[in-house]
């Protein structure tokens, strides 16, 4: 019946646009589950959406009429074509697939983390965040990690335990070669490692991140034993 | 369905927030012809909305193709109870255009175009006709606030900032701004309550 003051108040910065990325993913994902949440964010969108009506029109640069009807009657294309890196990166990882997902799965999961990509700023952020996801509204671990402390942190947002098995996560990039593992993480709990104090800060950022499930206790040969199940990229957290 | 129903045209003066509702019936009602109607007299205001926050070119009218699709798929739902069409609407395209900069990285202040203050004292003619109690008495509870306060909410939310863009701009501390929009935000629950 009652929400704790906490979440109302993230349902509040959700709404409100002040949450960073990781957060926005959880609340995002928690909504969908908890009726308490959504109401909450419903009210607080009846609160403050008032405030839209005083927005200046600018008109757009052109008419997008024709494209949207397009969109409607089904042909919407995708929000951007997977770059260069995506292909490379996909075709490193279908070496790996076990039948487990399938290659279309596997390009738009890389194309979220890929495509936006942002390394445009003068003061160097240090703090980052990624949503490791199967898709944009089912995030399963948001992963920070702050380049200063060379830490990193792993917070389940909605991954279901693995029952038998464990979940790690890994490194990857191409000034790497193979994954690197960076241990098993807890469906349950917030995981920290420092393993990344052993990479380079750059490979760090521009890494992807997934997690793959083992057997119990994490995988025997050091390399991944089947396909990834989440996966995702650094954002900077921060102006 | 389109035919023999009141449809706001060429006219200069914009529709009332009952016209928008009715456009969104139809819409609701798979009518296209309304669909095209609606996105005449909206589309500059949801640019307006997504713009503002979003301030890349590219990415604001992509944004937008994607609220108005939304539009079409969720017109059903829109509650006449629950606040304006354009408010409806609004908070779609906000939405979205949050997910996008939070997907992307956080507004920096260099992308900021100048000529837009968070005063909110200036209000639009679709919005003017149709000027909610609503936003009356939001107007009244933001003044209420701590001046510094409504700064901050106004900025994040007509400018989709970060706590650390309005940390920045209002040179304070990240945590100060978290506890600025706590208190902002449960001081203006309690007054609209």
């Amino acid at each position: 019946m009652s929400l704790s003051p906490e979440d109302d108040f993230s349902a509040a910065e959700y709404v409100l646009g002040t949450l960073d990325p990781a957060e926005r993913a959880t609340i995002a994902a928690r909504r969908q589950r908890e009726p308490e949440l959504e109401a909450a964010i419903r009210a607080w969108e009846e609160r403050l959406s008032p405030l839209a009506e005083a927005i200046p029109p600018i008109e757009p640069p052109r008419d997008y009429l024709a494209d949207i009807e397009a969109r409607i009657r089904g042909s919407a294309p995708a929000l951007a074509a997977p770059n260069e890196a995506v292909v490379a990166l996909r075709s490193r990882l279908a070496r790996w697939r076990a039948a487990a997902i399938g290659a279309t799965g596997l390009a738009a999961m890389l194309a979220i983390g890929v495509v936006f990509r942002e390394t445009t700023r003068e003061a160097a952020p240090r703090e980052f965040v990624a949503v490791l996801q199967k898709s944009a509204d089912s995030p399963a671990f948001a992963v920070t990690v702050n380049l200063d402390t060379r830490e990193l942190t792993v917070r389940p947002v909605s991954a279901p335990a693995p029952s038998g098995k464990s979940y790690e996560l890994w490194i990857i990039d191409a000034a790497l070669g193979a994954p690197r593992s960076l241990g098993v993480i807890d469906p349950a709990d917030v995981t920290r490692a420092n393993k990344i104090a052993a990479f380079d800060p750059a490979v760090v950022k521009s890494a992807t991140y997934a997690v793959t499930v083992e057997p119990l206790g994490g995988s025997p040969t050091g390399q991944p034993t089947s396909a990834p199940v989440y996966v995702g990229k650094l954002i900077p957290v921060g102006p | 369905m389109s035919a023999g129903t009141e449809t706001p045209t060429e006219s200069p003066v914009p529709p009332t927030g009952a016209e928008l509702a009715a456009l969104l019936r139809r819409i609701a009602a798979r009518d296209s012809a309304a669909f095209a109607t609606l996105y005449k007299h909206t589309r500059a205001k949801l640019y307006g909305v997504v713009s503002r926050i979003l301030t890349r070119g590219d990415l604001s009218g992509e944004v937008l193709q994607e609220v108005f699709v939304r539009i079409w798929e969720k017109a059903g739902d829109y509650d006449v109870d629950k606040g304006s069409p354009i408010a409806w609407m609004a908070t779609i395209a906000r939405n979205r255009a949050l997910d996008e900069i939070r997907r992307v990285r956080p507004v920096s202040l260099e992308d900021m175009p100048e000529g837009f203050e968070p005063a909110a004292e200036e209000v639009d003619p679709l919005g003017a006709r149709d000027r909610s109690e609503r936003l009356t008495a939001l107007m009244r509870c933001l003044q209420a606030l701590d001046e510094e306060k409504r700064e901050a909410v106004l900025l994040a939310y007509y400018r989709g900032f970060s706590r650390e863009a309005l940390a920045q701009r209002l040179q304070r501390p990240v945590p100060t701004i978290k506890t600025w929009l706590r208190r902002g935000l449960a001081q203006l629950r309690e007054c609209l309550s």
